[in-house]
């Protein structure tokens, strides 16, 4: 089935791309998927948007897509709303503030996240993939609204764009450790309210304190209608992190993403072979070096 | 294997009202459907172009307005060219008696008038569909 959805995706079906994302999502042929998909350059600028809920990632990302478009480039955007974890159920509300467009070079797709996994869903990497082999050259991935800790979208992206509103924290709140770090360009947006210098001044104040990285700080204001230009030059002048050789520590990042996956997988099925190494480990019978290299080759052998 | 139901809701053409499509919206997540809202002002074309991308098990169009007998035969033709046949229509709102019977005739799956529960809708969705001729 997934090789025929292939077929049909090369030969530019919208419906089978649709198709291919829900059951990435889903976590189906993932093995499949991602051997076909390999061949493929990492061609796309994959920009991700994060910060908490309601400080205006989805309208600032429906403000620059016709900016994209306007540069000839086809864009996707994959945009994660939570899930509930009491009844699965979600409630995906990014797309209609993006704007409605039937233009055949944005293809938007709205996705549930599990809490605890990061503010975002899960098997991203598969979907970029996707995009990138019919020739999306900028794709905007939307964390759920996130919190302080919330880094992993690192991972995924070649530009991380914390977003910031005026009147959110002290001083003290910008030198904590976490998201303020993973961010590559750090907007405050709404900056037609009163107190956006200042905001932006104790932000900058922080990032000088780490003059190693040079991290912009832009005013946005989409009420008013300014900065987006200018957000977009400077999201294009960043170099691309997933091609760059800097990228190898996310190797093991990705690697360790992985490795918990295939656990968690392993363990919500009760595989035998896993209940059976935790038990002598448990029991002491393994060493936890040996047990941790047992775990390695049970997961590596296991069925994703 | 087993996925959450996936349903776009949406608001065709100039109708304004959307408390009602709102509550049906948060009456589908808490039964642990993935709801997709599309909000209101939506032309055909969008709504269409929505429910494709977006991979949708079903269609909820909400209309108060008295545009249903333009608009819905609209959105069902352009899901037959878009190759979406697959995906179920559901309406709800104001429409009249008479009407029923016709939108039903052309494919919508299921209308909704006023004083629905929202039990009924979450219970019509869950039930499994046959496979259309």
């Amino acid at each position: 089935m997934i090789a025929a959805l292939l077929d049909r995706l090369r030969q530019g079906d919208r419906n089978a791309l649709a198709r291919l994302i829900s059951l990435a999502a889903q976590g189906e042929g993932l093995a499949e998927l991602q051997a076909s998909l390999a061949a493929n350059p990492r061609s796309a600028r994959v920009v991700a948007f994060t910060g908490s809920g309601g400080v205006g990632k989805s309208t600032l990302i429906g403000k620059l897509i016709p900016l994209v478009r306007s540069q000839g480039h086809k864009v996707a955007v994959l945009a994660c709303d939570p899930q509930s974890p009491l009844s699965g159920g979600a409630l995906l509300g990014d797309r209609f503030r993006m704007g409605s467009s039937t233009d055949d070079g944005v293809f938007i797709r709205s996705l549930a996240a599990q809490s605890g996994h990061g503010a975002l869903a899960d098997h991203l990497d598969v979907m970029i993939r996707l995009f990138e082999t019919v020739g999306f050259e900028v794709i905007f991935l939307e964390t759920v609204g996130a919190g302080q800790g919330d880094v992993e979208v690192r991972r995924f992206s070649d530009v991380v764009v914390l977003m910031l509103q005026p009147e959110t924290g002290d001083d003290v709140q910008w030198e904590k450790a976490g998201i303020l770090e993973c961010a590559d360009i750090v907007v405050v947006h709404k900056a037609d309210l009163p107190t956006t210098e200042q905001t932006a001044a104790q932000v900058r104040a922080a990032l000088d304190l780490s003059p190693a990285r040079h991290v912009p700080v832009l005013r946005v204001s989409t009420k008013a209608n300014t900065g987006h230009a200018e957000l977009w030059q400077t999201i294009h002048a960043l170099p691309l992190r997933r091609q760059h050789a800097t990228a190898a520590s996310l190797l093991l990042e990705s690697a360790i993403a992985w490795f918990k996956e295939r656990y968690q997988a392993a363990e919500s099925r009760h595989d035998a072979e896993l209940v059976k190494l935790i038990e002598a480990w448990q029991r002491g019978e393994t060493p936890t070096e040996i047990a941790a290299q047992s775990l390695l080759n049970t997961l590596t052998r296991a069925k994703p | 294997m087993d996925h959450p139901i996936r349903i776009v809701l949406a608001k065709v053409g100039l109708d304004g009202h959307d408390r009602g499509i709102k509550v049906v919206a948060r009456a589908l997540r808490d039964a642990g459907m993935h709801v997709i809202y599309a909000g209101l002002w939506q032309t055909p074309e969008a709504v269409v172009r929505t429910l494709a991308d977006e991979d949708a098990d079903w269609l909820g169009l909400s209309l108060l307005s008295g545009a249903h007998m333009t608009l819905v035969p609209r959105v069902l033709e352009l899901m037959k060219q878009a190759n979406l046949d697959n995906v179920g229509i559901m309406v709800g709102g104001i429409i009249p008696e008479a009407d029923i019977a016709k939108l039903t005739a052309m494919g919508v799956a299921k209308i909704f008038g006023p004083g629905t529960s929202l039990d009924e809708i979450v219970g019509f969705l869950k039930t499994p569909r046959e496979p259309k001729p």
